[in-house]
């Protein structure tokens, strides 16, 4: 049954431009365009929620990531004139070394001085993607960053197979013996290191792993708009991944994506009542919150019980 | 040769002298005791053996290697185990889990190999398995093995918290308080966990306050008060011992 509807899931999502194409063909590229969104962000949220959800590490950092490997992106295939996959692979790297080296010195603060190291690691990047303008053009931007693939439908499968890798990952790392040692480190982490598990290697692995996820989905994002701004690496990124992850369920595969289709799709489809949308979308935000601290997939989970 | 050597170790806390230069030695297969009034060091002891704590002077030998300065994890991995004064178990994971996570650094660690599940390391997780469920039958909780470790009792989870310990079959246990809050049926199991332990020949520290169970199981006790090693010998004489009397009732 839980078979079957993985693969019902799976079929609606690779054959969703269709569907929209049937359904709505009036707002065909706008939809299409959403859904691509939405999967970046779910590609995003889940290598964020490997860090949060999983060593329990409340990691402000990710717009840093993010931003390095879009930048990476496009300062590649722009000036370096690389291929697509060799820039994104070289955004993948870089990301991850660079979450490596904060990480060293990072790691050494707990609990809230980590998530307050971890968010002037995020806003010193941003200040420097601003500044930096010989090599980032600063709040000019960079512009005219190539496309590897023109249509929005050949778009949203580029998307969604990434996220199909970052998913993969996402689940080996998450179970059997690497999602335990990462478990144990989060729910206690004496205890973990009187079971012979170094805590700072798991916490490392997932920040590292993380990051570079992060700056491969910001070398999608960025190839894909084909413009990349320091805007896009603020702290509202960090808003975004926040909500997505605790209010659809941290630490939950279901629960990020399901987070991820919502609070991607909803603020767009609210923007039919625009006076009333960020009404709602706070309403919403505040009702889940009181009524499933745990998060939307806690809420499901509660109601099977 | 002394399994455990503790050499004039010492630990302050902002000048306040916890451990006071304790000497303590523990020879292999040996059931010792460690007692005291509260505040007497003995838990400071034990987490600056097993590497929570840094001692400020004094070495600790362990199998004849130093491990005065060597972290938790380095520690647990060469064969000393430990549990701890308040009840600890990962509260999320299950009862199984719990004890899995216990063996699994003792087996391998690599991370790729953690990641693809490459054949070697299927086969040392069923034989972790196999381990887990015999050591949770053994303390009575074999049917819990798939409930989360946080919705056991007290009782229990002190229960599996002795038989994660046990998991990666320790050359020594250090056991802070196992029969501490407990209730007089579960505190004889425990006694009997213990000196079936002794029995196959595995090295047992033990910190407790419950005199009946320390009196009778304990091949040696050593008394500790403000951080001095006060007197150190057979349950019988330490029960008659004045210095002990003293410390813990007064003059």
């Amino acid at each position: 049954m839980r078979v079957l509807v993985r693969v019902a899931v799976a079929g609606v999502a690779v054959a969703a431009p269709w569907i929209v194409a049937a359904i709505a063909p009036g707002q065909q590229r706008y939809i299409v365009h959403v859904l691509i969104f939405t999967a970046l962000f779910a590609a995003l949220a889940l290598s964020y929620d490997l860090i949060v959800g999983h060593v329990g590490a409340l990691s402000l950092a990710h717009p840093a990531f993010f931003g390095v490997g879009a930048y990476t992106a496009a300062i590649a295939s722009t000036r370096g004139g690389w291929p697509f996959l060799a820039d994104v692979a070289g955004a993948v790297a870089l990301a991850g070394l660079v979450a490596a080296l904060a990480g060293i010195p990072l790691f050494r603060l707990t609990e809230h001085a980590f998530a307050v190291g971890t968010l002037g690691f995020a806003l010193v990047a941003w200040i420097v993607a601003t500044n930096w303008v010989d090599v980032t053009r600063g709040p000019l931007c960079i512009t005219g960053i190539p496309k590897p693939v023109t249509t929005l439908p050949a778009w949203y499968w580029l998307a969604l197979t990434a996220l199909g890798l970052v998913l993969l990952l996402y689940r080996g790392m998450t179970t059997f013996r690497l999602g335990r040692a990462m478990h144990a480190v989060r729910d206690n982490e004496p205890l973990a290191a009187a079971a012979g598990i170094d805590p700072l290697r798991y916490r490392m692995l997932a920040f590292v792993v993380g990051g570079a996820l992060a700056g491969g989905v910001g070398a999608l994002y960025a190839h894909y708009l084909s413009v990349f701004c320091p805007e896009e690496m603020t702290v509202a990124l960090t808003v975004n991944m926040l909500v997505i992850v605790f209010l659809g369920g941290v630490g939950t595969l279901r629960g990020v994506l399901v987070g991820a289709v919502l609070f991607t799709a909803l603020p767009e489809i609210l923007r039919l009542a625009p006076t009333w949308r960020l009404v709602i979308y706070g309403l919403l935000l505040l009702v889940i919150v009181i009524r499933s601290p745990e998060g939307l997939s806690g809420l499901v989970r509660g109601r099977a019980r | 040769m002394a399994l455990l050597e503790i050499r004039g170790l010492v630990k302050r806390f902002l000048g306040v002298t916890a451990v006071g230069g304790v000497d303590l030695t523990v020879a292999a297969g040996e059931l010792v005791s460690l007692i005291g009034p509260n505040g007497s060091g003995k838990t400071t002891l034990f987490n600056c053996v097993t590497g929570y704590l840094g001692a400020d002077d004094g070495r600790v030998l362990f199998r004849g290697a130093d491990i005065t300065r060597a972290a938790p994890h380095r520690i647990a991995r060469l064969g000393l185990g430990r549990t701890f004064q308040h009840v600890s178990v990962f509260g999320r994971l299950s009862a199984l889990e719990n004890l899995l996570v216990f063996v699994q650094q003792h087996q391998e660690e690599n991370l790729l190999a953690r990641l693809v599940r490459t054949p070697r390391v299927r086969r040392l997780e069923a034989e972790a398995v196999a381990r887990a469920r015999t050591l949770l039958d053994l303390v009575g909780l074999g049917a819990k093995a798939e409930a989360p470790a946080g919705s056991l009792s007290y009782g229990q989870r002190k229960l599996l918290a002795f038989a994660a310990a046990l998991m990666p079959d320790p050359e020594l246990i250090l056991l802070d308080e196992p029969a501490a809050a407990v209730n007089p049926t579960m505190i004889n199991q425990m006694k009997d966990h213990i000196l079936a332990l002794h029995r196959q020949g595995k090295t047992v520290v033990l910190v407790e306050h419950n005199m009946d169970v320390v009196m009778d199981i304990s091949q040696r006790v050593v008394v500790l008060d403000h951080g001095q090693k006060i007197a150190e010998g057979p349950p019988a004489a330490i029960r008659r011992d004045p210095g002990v009397i003293e410390a813990y009732f007064g003059r």
